[in-house]
């Protein structure tokens, strides 16, 4: 028994290094006698054994290959940088290339975009034709059949959007408004600015669908100069509190304002429906627009008048002008019953 | 281990030059007696700061437009701080609001301009320029702290502040930038801007 064990076992050792997991399964030349303390416990079929075989011979030759690449790489660098070891290099030289490509681009996309002298021609403008405009935006136009011409300038609709913010800051200290989760200044531009650029962006959409003839820096100038009314309204009723003149001021000068914005879109409208759509929502904004900041940013009167302290109330301020020095409780009630009247 | 000492071959009370100076102090030797007064390192002349402040004060004197070519920040700073501890004395700690809406003021000025002028404005001289115009600024705020500035008087002094203020600093502007008949539309701007740095001393 051993004999053909030891010719199996020959047989194998001989030819191990090429096809060892075949020889595991193959008998010996024409021996019947199967070696079992040879069998591989592991190896089901000689798939696996080949797999594992075929991976040893690739990982020698990978190895082989690197010790001759490096050795290779090594020898070029040596050879073109005159510096030995230093395989990085070239890794590092890729790498600010990449940086410095990135740089570039990064460079030029701002330049394109950031490129604020894309509106100088808008800002180019004269005093006088800034007042002459000023006054314009409060007189509605007659002639709506043909296209009435607007200023393309964003001089004069910037200075009012600050002129609004500061009106609203003023009136928000009068009052005493407590802004939580911001500050009053954040709040008063985020306002004046986001009506602004919003309600044009809105309205050049609708008039995009409703096909009015207007571009996207006429609509904001447009908007711009209606809020002229916007702004002599509130500064007036933040220092005078009435609350009739309010709603004076609000359907007098707000309405002009948007009348003569209304009448421009509609001289750039074709259809009724259309016109009633544009001019419908422009006027709903702007007068509902008016509504809110006076109301949201002024406390109103009766809430300041019962703080008041009798000898230290400031001459001017929220009192009602015609009426003599009386005692403070006279003045809470009939400004309380004049305010429930309202 | 002292073995490998190596002779001492400077000098002990002028410091051999082991580096090579450069040409504005190659000028001053390494003496401590040569060396430059500390304000003129640091560019704060005293001389100029008082000339500009004159410019500011006197709103109806001509102003040269070439005294804002060089940028100088420590005049506004001086008077920024100025501000605020005065308003600090009307028992108001605001230098945080004072330092934040001059600089977003100054941006705003530096964007305008750029666009308003037909040479460009480098961010330094405006804001050198709005800094000197703050001066009369700090005189509303004294004044302030003795008197309440919320009666009619107190109104028309601000009113009359925020006026000189920015016909100071637009008439700067206008000679500086060459832009004639363009002054109001300068001047309001920084009569907004005044009049929040205002709207804090009052309220």
């Amino acid at each position: 028994m051993s004999a053909p064990g030891a010719a199996a076992g020959g047989g194998r050792s001989g030819t191990a290094a090429d096809w060892g997991g075949f020889e595991d399964n193959m008998q010996g030349g024409g021996s019947a006698v199967i070696d079992m303390e040879n069998m591989d416990d592991t190896s089901g079929s000689s798939f696996e054994d080949m797999g594992e075989m075929h991976q040893r011979m690739k990982e020698e030759e990978e190895e082989e290959e690197a010790e001759g690449e490096a050795g290779a790489a090594e020898e070029e660098d040596g050879e073109f940088l005159g510096m030995k070891g230093l395989r990085g290099q070239l890794g590092r030289q890729v790498a600010d290339q990449m940086w410095q490509v990135g740089k570039r681009q990064a460079s030029r996309a701002f330049s394109l975009y950031a490129n604020i002298d894309i509106l100088r021609p808008y800002f180019d403008v004269e005093p006088i034709q800034v007042r002459a405009r000023l006054l314009e935006s409060m007189i509605p136009v007659k002639m709506i059949n043909f296209p009435q011409k607007i200023a393309g300038e964003l001089y004069g609709p910037l200075m009012l959007v600050f002129t609004l913010v500061a009106i609203l800051l003023h009136g928000m200290k009068t009052s005493d408004t407590i802004i939580r989760e911001g500050t009053l200044m954040g709040t008063a531009i985020g306002t004046c600015f986001g009506y602004w650029l919003g309600v044009s962006s809105f309205i050049y959409f609708l008039a995009y669908l409703c096909n009015a003839q207007i571009t996207m820096v006429q609509m904001l100038s447009l908007l711009g100069y209606g809020l002229f009314g916007h702004c002599i309204t509130l500064f007036v009723t933040y220092n005078i509190h009435f609350h009739s003149l309010f709603y004076i001021f609000w359907l007098g000068v707000g309405g002009l304002s948007t009348l003569r914005m209304v009448a421009v879109l509609v001289s750039r409208t074709v259809g009724h429906t259309q016109r009633l759509i544009l001019c419908g929502t422009l006027a709903a904004l702007h007068m509902l627009f008016l509504l809110y900041l006076h109301f949201a940013y002024h406390k109103v009167v009766e809430g300041i008048l019962d703080t008041l302290e009798g000898p230290n109330m400031p001459p001017f301020q929220r009192v009602a002008r015609d009426i003599p020095v009386v005692s403070n409780a006279v003045l809470n009630t009939t400004a309380k019953a004049i305010a429930l009247t309202l | 281990m002292m073995q490998q000492q190596q002779p001492y071959t400077g000098q002990i009370y002028q410091p051999t030059q082991t580096y090579t100076p450069t040409s504005a102090q190659s000028f001053y030797g390494s003496n401590f007696e040569d060396e430059p007064p500390l304000l003129e390192e640091l560019g704060i002349n005293f001389d100029h700061i008082w000339q500009k402040t004159l410019t500011v004060l006197h709103p109806l004197k001509v102003a040269d437009g070439s005294i804002m070519n060089e940028t100088d920040l420590a005049g506004p700073m001086v008077f920024c701080l100025a501000f605020g501890a005065t308003l600090l004395l009307a028992g108001k700690i605001q230098f945080g609001y004072v330092y934040g809406i001059s600089a977003i003021g100054c941006l705003g000025m530096f964007c305008l301009l750029n666009l308003m002028s037909m040479t460009g404005v480098s961010f330094g001289c405006i804001a050198s320029v709005l800094g000197y115009c703050l001066l009369p600024m700090i005189l509303l705020s004294t004044f302030a702290i003795v008197f309440s500035l919320q009666g009619m008087m107190g109104i028309i002094l601000t009113a009359g502040i925020i006026g000189w203020c920015s016909f100071s600093a637009s008439k700067i502007f206008i000679s500086a930038l060459a832009m004639e008949g363009q002054q109001l539309l300068v001047a309001y701007p920084c009569a907004l801007l005044y009049g929040v740095f205002a709207l804090i001393s009052v309220f």
